[in-house]
C-alpha cells in the first residue's frame, strides 16, 4: 500500500461489457473496448482485502 | 384466437428455456401491436392523409408543389461516430439502459418535389431518431428466445412494450376515450352555456379516419325546434347550422330531406315499443330548412361557397382555391371524417338528427357518457401515430412560410432552383419531429396546436418501475380514464358500473385520489388491433362488402336503396363503424345477428372474428334502437363462450357495447344468478375468475374476503420488496429492492403458474401463530422469530445506481476540463496541496474499489478540475453503511476520456423494528419486536416455534376469511408436499378440471380432514406452551402457514429524529424535511391539546425555546422593536489599564430616541421581528408597549 512519492498512476483493469475481455485504462483512455468496440466498461472487483462484518 | 400466431412470432421458436408465457405477451400486446401498427402501416397512412402545401411565385408564377411520402423507421443502431469501431452495429436495449441512452431508430421519408404538374423529384429526409418501442417490429430482441435473450443480457422473459428514454423505461399509459364512430346522446347543462337557443341535449360522435386521426362532432338541439353542429378547429369550437350542411353534402332536395327526417314518424302509439318520432319531427324539419331558407341559399353550390367563405381564412389552403372547394374541404376534414362518401355522411346526419329528436322529445335516454360501453382504449401507437402526423404537417407548413417570407424578402430569390430551395428546407429542422416525440415520451407532456381531438394534454407517460413483476406488469394494464375528469369534485365517474365486467377489473383500483379513475384490465381483456386472425392487415371495404353480403342474405335493405318510411319500430337501421349500411325489419334482426356471430365464430367470409354486433332492441323511451356493427381497432374485447347449439362451447370475442345486450350466464355453482332466465342464455363466462386482474387473480381464495381487503392487497403485492428482474446486474435503475430468498407459495391460484409468476416470486412462506403473545402484537403489530430472521428470512437489499455525467458540467468552447482522477493524479499534488486523503477509498481512477464498504461521509468518487487542480469528492450520504456493487464506465465519443460512470451501491436493509410486512390478504402489519426463538411459545406434539405472531384482533372486523383458510391448507400443503390450489370461485367452475370434488364440502371441512389424517388437529388449532413460562397456553392457538411478503417501507428509510440542527435562515425556525435534519410540525392541533392539558411549560418549550428564541433590545420609548443598535464604545484606558475586563463595552443606543437610556431586552420569537421588519417595508410601524407584568 505504501507507494511512497508521486509514482504514476497505476492503470485500473477493467472488463468489457460485450465480450468480457480485460481492458486496462490508463488515464485519458478511450472508454471503448479494445477487443470489440464496446462502449460500457464495468470496473473489475478489488484485489484488496474487503473486510467481510460477521456479525 | 388469432393472437397465438402473433405471439409465436414475438416469441421466435420456443425452446426448452424459460420464456415469457402466451399469456404473458398478451398483456402487453395493446402496447407492441399498436407501435407495430405506428411503425409498419399507421406512419405511412398518415402521410397520405397529410395536406400537401403549394408556394406560387408571385412575379414568375411558378408553382411548387410538396408532399411527404414513405416515412420509413429504421432500426435501432448506433451513433456514426461511435459506431465505427464496434462490431456490432446494433444499439442494445441494455446498452441504453445501462448508458442512460435512448433507444432510437432513425425516421426517413421523401420530400416530394413538384413544379406545375411537372415530374416528381423526391429528397429523402431525416425527421430524426425515433424512440423504439422494446419487442416491436423495430426491436433487435423480437423473437429471440429466451437463450438468445439472455445472451443479449435481457431477461429470459423480457415481455418489451415500454421504450427506453435516457436509460430509463417509460411507457405510454393506456386512456379512455369515447368510441370512435358511435352516436352518442347526452345531456349537459354546459351546453346551455354556447347561447340562448341552446338546450341542455346534444348527440356527439367521434369521428376517426383511417389513420387514427380524430374529429369530433357535436349536434346541439336548440331550443326553436332547430339544430346546429359543432366542430373544434384549432380548439376552437365552429357551430353550423345542421341543414346548412347537409345541403352542402350531396345534391338534394328539400322534399327529400323532409322525407327522411319525418320518416320517423310513425303511425303508432307513443307508448309503443320502439317509437322514436313524435308528431313534433316535422315542424322541425320545416325549422331546419327555413333555417337554410333564411340565409338564401338553395343549391349545393351556393351552401358550399357560404361554408367556404367563412373558413377560407381558418385553413390552410392554397390560394387558388374556389370558395366551394374551401367547403368541400371542410365537409371533408370536418365533418364525420371517418365517412368518404357524401350520400353516407348525408344518411348518417339523418340518423343524428333522428336520435336527437327522440331524445329531445324523451322517446329515447341519453346514454351513460360514464360507462365503459362509449369507450374505447386510445393505444401508445395510435397516439404516435397522429402525434407524428401534426407535427410533420406542422414541419411543412413552417417549410412552406419560410418559402414565402423568402420569395417576399428576396426578388432573386429563384423557386426553381432547387438548390435554393434546398436551402430553405435546411433552414427548418425536420428532427424536430422526433424531438418532439422524445419530449413527449420523457415529460408525458403533449404539445399541439389542435389538440388532436384529446381532453388532456398532460400525463400521457409514466415510467415502468421495475419494484417488483406484479407493479411492472400493472403499469401495462392499467388504464386512465382522463387527467380532466381527476379535477372534477363529482364522484360519479369514479363509480364502478356494471358495464365494466370482464373488461375492467372491479378489485384492482388504488384508493385515494386515483380511485375509480385509474383501473387496470381483465387479465383475459384484449384489445383489438387493425390485424385479423391470421395477422393479415383488414380491408375495411371487404369487411364492409362481406358484412353487407351477409346481412342482406338474412333480410337487410342496403342502404343504396334510399327509401323513406323505413324506420322504427318496423325497421332498424344498420351500422358497421359509423356508416349506415341498411335497414332491416326489426322481426329479422335476432336471427340476423345469431347468424353473424356463427359467422364470427366459424370465421365465414371475411367477418372478423372481433366483429362487435350490438343490437340495441326497442324498448319504450330506453337506448336509442338499432343494430350497431363495429370493426375497428382500439377496442376491449374478452371471449365468452357460445351456447348456440351450432358453436356450443366455441370461444367468442365481444366488446363491451355489445354485452350490455347479451345474456351472458357466469357460472356460479347454482344457475348463474338469472332465476328464471337462464334458458335466454346465448353465452356463458368462460370463468368466474375471468373478472379480475393479473395482480387481483393471484390473491388466494379472494372469494372468502371482505372485498376492501381484496383491494387492498392489490396494492400491497405491488408494493412488495421482490424480485424485481433476473438481469440484475445490468440493469443501473435509480433504486432497486431486492429480496435475498423468495419462496414460492404454498397455497396458489391457478393464474400464478399462468403468468409464471414464480420466475419473480415476492414473499415468504411463514409459519403464523394467532395468538396475542408478549403485549408486542397489539394493533397490527407482528412478531418475528429472531431466529428465523437471523437463518435469513426477508433478508433485503436496495440497490441504488448514481450516474456522474461530466460532459454536462461542460460549456461550449471548453475542452474537457474535469475527468475522473484523484487529487493526486498527473505527476502528483501540485505544490502546496493537502497531501491526499481518502485513497483507502477511491481507486487511482477516481472510482471506488468495488466491494468496498461505506459508511456516512465516505468519498467514493473524484473529479478532478485539470485546471485549477482542485478535486471534488462526492461523499456517501444517509446513515446506512453501503457496499459499491458495481462501477460502470460509459463511452462518450471517440477520442474522449471517461466522463460518464453509473456507480451501483447496495445496502442492506435486514429486517428491522418499525418495518412493514403483510399477507396476501390485506392483513399488513409493522415488526415490533424480534423474540428470541427459545421464548416463541411451542407446539406441545411437534415443538414447532412459529415465525411470526399476529393478534387475533386482526380477523373479526376485517373478515379475511381466505387469510385463516390459506394457513389451514398451506398446513395441509407442507404436509402433503403439495402445491395447493387456491383459485377463487372454484365452486363456480363448471367444469371438473378444478381440485373440487365434493361441491357441497366447505373447505374447512377439505383441509380440516386432511390435517386429520396427518395426526393434526381438525382445525388447524394446536396445543402450546408459553416459551417464558413453560406452561401450557390455556386455549389452542391457530397455526398455521401462511405467505407473507415484505413492504418497500422500511423505517430505514423513513426515520426522522431532531434535537437541534439546521433552521430557517428567515424564520430561524427549524426546517422541516428528512432530508435536511429537519423536524416534524408541531401545529395547531397539536398545540390545542396541549393548552387543554394546562401544559404550560412543555408548550413554552416546544413552540418557543426549541423554536425561534430570541432576545431584543426594545426602546420603551418610542416602543420600536427595529430601531436599536448595539454600539461599540471604548473603554476608558485607565479601566484597561486596571485589567477590568475586556476593553470593549457594547451598549445599545435607539437611533429614533438617540439615546442609550430606558432600553430593554426582551424575549420573543424571533419571527416577530421578521414580521416587524416586513411591516415596516410597508409603511406599517409596530410600536410596542413595556410594562412589568
Amino acid at each position: 500500500m505504501d507507494h511512497g512519492g508521486p509514482a504514476p498512476p497505476e492503470p485500473v483493469t477493467y472488463l468489457c461489457g460485450d465480450c468480457g475481455a480485460d481492458n486496462t485504462l490508463k488515464p485519458g483512455d478511450v472508454i471503448q473496448c479494445r477487443e470489440c468496440g464496446y462502449r460500457i466498461l464495468y470496473k473489475k472487483r478489488t484485489r484488496r482485502i474487503v473486510q467481510f462484518e460477521a456479525r | 384466437m388469432g393472437k397465438a400466431k402473433m405471439n409465436a412470432a414475438r416469441m421466435g421458436s420456443g425452446g426448452p428455456e424459460v420464456v415469457a408465457p402466451e399469456q404473458l405477451l398478451d398483456l402487453m400486446g395493446p402496447h407492441i401491436d399498436s407501435f407495430d401498427y405506428f411503425v409498419n402501416r399507421g406512419l405511412q397512412s398518415a402521410v397520405q392523409n397529410m395536406q400537401s402545401v403549394e408556394v406560387v411565385h408571385p412575379v414568375s408564377n411558378v408553382n411548387l408543389r410538396m408532399w411527404l411520402d414513405k416515412p420509413v423507421v429504421n432500426r435501432p443502431m448506433k451513433d456514426q461516430k461511435d459506431g465505427a469501431l464496434s462490431l456490432d452495429q446494433r444499439l442494445l436495449p441494455t446498452e441504453c439502459r445501462m448508458g442512460g441512452l435512448s433507444y432510437r431508430g432513425s425516421l426517413t421519408a421523401d420530400l416530394c418535389l413538384q413544379y406545375a404538374s411537372g415530374n416528381v423529384v423526391r429528397n429523402s429526409m431525416s425527421f430524426g431518431r425515433m424512440p423504439i418501442m422494446v419487442k416491436s417490429s423495430l426491436c433487435h430482441l423480437r423473437g429471440l428466445d429466451g437463450r438468445k435473450m439472455v445472451a443479449n443480457k435481457e431477461e429470459a422473459m423480457e415481455m418489451g412494450g415500454y421504450f427506453i428514454c435516457n436509460g430509463i423505461e417509460r411507457i405510454i399509459r393506456l386512456l379512455i376515450i369515447p368510441k370512435r364512430n358511435l352516436v352518442v346522446g347526452v345531456k349537459r347543462a354546459t351546453f346551455k352555456n354556447r347561447g340562448s337557443a341552446y338546450s341542455d341535449k346534444a348527440v356527439m360522435i367521434r369521428c376517426v379516419k383511417h389513420d387514427q386521426s380524430a374529429v369530433t362532432l357535436r349536434m346541439y338541439y336548440l331550443n326553436t325546434g332547430g339544430s346546429n353542429l359543432g366542430f373544434s378547429l384549432r380548439k376552437q369550437e365552429f357551430l353550423i347550422p345542421v341543414g346548412l350542411i347537409i345541403k352542402a353534402l350531396v345534391d338534394t332536395s328539400d322534399r327529400e330531406i323532409y322525407e327522411q327526417l319525418i320518416s320517423v314518424q310513425s303511425g303508432y302509439d307513443k307508448s309503443t315499443k320502439g317509437v322514436v318520432g313524435s308528431q313534433f319531427v316535422s315542424q322541425r324539419a320545416r325549422i331546419i330548412l327555413e333555417d337554410v331558407q333564411r340565409l338564401n341559399l338553395f343549391t349545393r353550390i351556393q351552401c358550399l361557397q357560404y361554408i367556404g367563405e367563412r373558413f377560407k381564412h381558418l385553413l390552410d389552403v392554397p390560394a387558388s382555391y374556389s370558395s366551394a372547394k374551401v367547403g368541400e374541404k371542410v365537409l371533408e376534414d370536418y365533418i364525420l371524417v371517418n365517412l368518404d362518401n357524401p350520400r353516407d355522411k348525408f344518411n348518417m346526419l339523418i340518423f343524428m338528427l333522428h336520435k336527437l329528436f327522440a331524445l329531445a322529445d324523451g322517446l329515447a335516454s341519453p346514454d351513460n357518457a360514464d360507462a365503459l360501453q362509449h369507450h374505447e382504449i386510445l393505444l401508445p401507437g395510435h397516439l404516435l401515430t397522429i402525434f407524428v402526423k401534426e407535427r410533420m404537417q406542422e414541419w411543412l407548413y413552417r417549410v412552406k412560410a419560410l418559402l414565402v417570407k423568402e420569395i417576399e424578402d428576396k426578388p432573386a430569390f429563384n423557386l426553381q432552383d432547387s438548390t435554393q430551395v434546398q436551402k430553405i428546407l435546411e433552414k427548418v429542422p425536420a428532427s424536430d419531429v422526433s424531438k418532439k416525440v422524445e419530449y413527449l415520451l420523457n415529460t408525458g407532456n403533449l404539445v399541439t396546436q389542435s389538440g388532436l381531438d384529446l381532453q388532456q394534454s398532460t400525463g400521457f407517460t409514466l415510467v415502468a418501475e421495475k419494484l417488483n413483476f406484479l407493479r411492472y406488469i400493472s403499469h401495462f394494464r392499467s388504464v386512465h380514464r382522463g387527467a380532466f375528469f381527476a379535477t372534477l369534485r363529482t364522484t360519479l365517474v369514479r363509480k364502478l358500473l356494471p358495464e365494466s365486467w370482464g373488461f375492467m377489473c372491479p378489485v384492482h383500483t388504488p384508493d385515494g385520489s386515483p380511485c375509480g379513475l385509474l383501473n387496470h384490465l381483465t387479465a383475459a381483456c384484449l384489445i383489438s388491433t387493425d390485424l385479423d386472425a391470421r395477422g393479415l392487415v383488414r380491408q375495411p371495404l371487404k369487411i364492409r362488402k362481406a358484412v353487407t353480403s351477409e346481412l342482406v342474405s338474412v333480410g337487410m335493405l342496403p342502404s343504396v336503396l334510399s327509401m323513406a318510411r323505413v324506420a322504427p319500430p318496423d325497421f332498424l337501421t344498420v351500422h358497421l363503424d359509423g356508416r349506415i349500411i341498411g335497414h332491416m325489419r326489426t322481426l329479422d334482426i335476432p336471427p340476423a345477428v345469431a347468424h353473424l356471430r356463427h359467422c364470427k365464430v366459424a370465421k365465414i367470409a371475411d367477418i372478423p372474428s372481433d366483429l362487435e354486433v350490438a343490437y340495441v332492441p326497442c324498448t319504450s323511451a330506453g337506448a336509442y334502437p338499432g343494430l350497431f356493427l363495429f370493426s375497428t381497432p382500439g377496442r376491449m374485447l374478452r371471449p365468452v363462450k357460445c351456447l348456440s347449439p351450432q358453436d356450443k362451447g366455441a370461444l367468442e370475442l365481444i366488446g363491451p357495447y355489445e354485452q350490455a345486450y347479451m345474456e351472458i350466464k357466469c357460472p356460479d355453482g347454482t344457475d348463474g344468478g338469472t332465476t328464471g332466465i337462464s334458458s335466454y342464455a346465448t353465452h356463458e363466462e368462460t370463468h368466474a375468475l375471468a373478472m379480475l386482474s393479473v395482480v387481483a387473480s393471484l390473491t388466494p381464495w379472494s372469494d372468502h374476503n371482505q372485498s376492501p381487503r381484496n383491494m387492498y392487497q392489490c396494492q400491497m403485492g405491488k408494493q412488495t420488496m421482490g424480485t424485481p428482474c433476473q438481469a440484475l446486474q445490468f440493469r443501473a435503475d435509480n433504486k432497486l429492492y431486492r429480496i435475498q430468498s423468495p419462496q414460492t407459495p404454498v397455497a396458489r391460484t391457478e393464474n400464478w403458474a399462468k403468468f409464471n409468476v414464480d420466475q419473480f416470486p415476492t414473499g415468504t412462506n411463514a409459519i403464523v401463530a394467532v395468538l396475542a403473545y408478549t403485549g408486542y402484537d397489539m394493533e397490527d403489530a407482528m412478531i418475528l422469530n429472531k431466529s428465523a430472521v437471523e437463518r435469513g428470512m426477508f433478508h433485503g437489499q436496495i440497490y441504488k445506481t448514481e450516474t456522474i455525467d461530466l460532459t454536462r458540467m461542460r460549456r461550449k468552447g471548453d475542452g474537457i476540463v474535469n475527468v475522473f482522477a484523484r487529487s493526486d493524479a498527473a505527476g502528483g499534488p501540485k505544490r502546496g496541496a493537502p497531501p491526499v486523503q481518502n485513497s483507502n477509498f477511491v481507486d487511482t481512477d477516481g472510482l471506488p474499489y468495488i466491494g468496498q464498504t461505506l459508511v456516512e461521509n465516505n468519498p467514493y468518487c473524484s473529479v478532478l478540475n485539470t485546471v485549477t487542480g482542485n478535486a471534488k469528492m462526492s461523499k456517501l450520504k444517509g446513515g446506512d453503511r453501503a457496499v459499491v456493487d458495481f462501477v460502470a464506465a460509459v463511452g462518450t465519443g471517440p477520442k474522449e476520456p471517461m466522463q460518464k460512470v453509473s456507480i451501483r451501491m447496495r445496502y442492506g436493509r435486514n429486517p428491522v423494528i418499525g418495518d412493514k410486512f403483510s399477507s396476501r390478504h390485506g392483513q399488513k402489519g409493522v415488526l415490533s419486536q424480534q423474540w428470541p426463538d427459545i421464548d416463541m411459545p411451542f407446539s406441545a406434539v411437534t415443538g414447532m416455534r412459529p415465525d411470526l405472531i399476529i393478534n387475533p384482533h386482526a380477523f373479526p372486523s376485517r373478515m379475511t376469511i381466505g387469510m385463516l383458510l390459506e394457513s389451514m391448507a398451506a398446513k395441509v400443503g407442507i404436509l402433503k408436499g403439495e402445491f395447493i390450489n387456491a383459485t377463487p370461485f372454484q365452486k363456480c367452475a363448471a367444469d371438473s378440471k378444478s381440485s373440487h370434488k365434493n361441491k357441497d364440502e366447505s373447505l374447512v371441512d377439505k383441509y380440516g380432514k386432511q390435517l386429520k389424517e396427518y395426526g393434526f388437529n381438525y382445525h388447524g388449532t394446536e396445543v402450546m406452551y408459553s416459551g417464558v413460562l413453560g406452561t401450557e397456553l390455556t386455549c389452542e392457538i391457530y397455526i398455521g402457514c401462511v405467505y407473507y411478503q415484505r413492504l418497500r417501507h422500511m423505517v430505514g428509510d423513513k426515520y426522522q429524529v431532531r434535537s437541534t440542527g439546521a433552521v430557517n435562515p428567515v424564520t430561524r425556525q427549524p426546517v422541516k424535511g428528512r432530508k435536511f435534519g429537519g423536524g416534524i410540525r408541531f401545529g395547531e392541533m397539536e398545540r390545542d391539546s396541549l393548552l387543554a392539558h394546562g401544559a404550560a411549560y412543555l408548550l413554552h418549550d416546544r413552540l418557543h425555546t426549541c423554536s425561534d428564541y430570541h432576545t431584543a433590545d426594545i426602546c420603551v420609548r418610542c416602543g420600536s422593536l427595529l430601531s436599536t443598535t448595539p454600539v461599540i464604545q471604548q473603554k476608558s484606558s485607565a479601566a484597561f489599564a486596571m485589567g477590568l475586563g475586556s476593553s470593549k463595552e457594547s451598549k445599545v443606543i435607539c437611533r429614533v430616541c438617540n439615546s442609550s437610556r430606558d432600553i430593554e431586552l426582551v424575549a420573543m420569537p424571533y419571527v416577530f421581528r421578521y414580521l416587524a421588519s416586513e411591516l415596516a417595508a410597508m409603511n406599517i410601524k409596530l410600536t410596542l408597549t413595556i410594562g412589568n407584568g
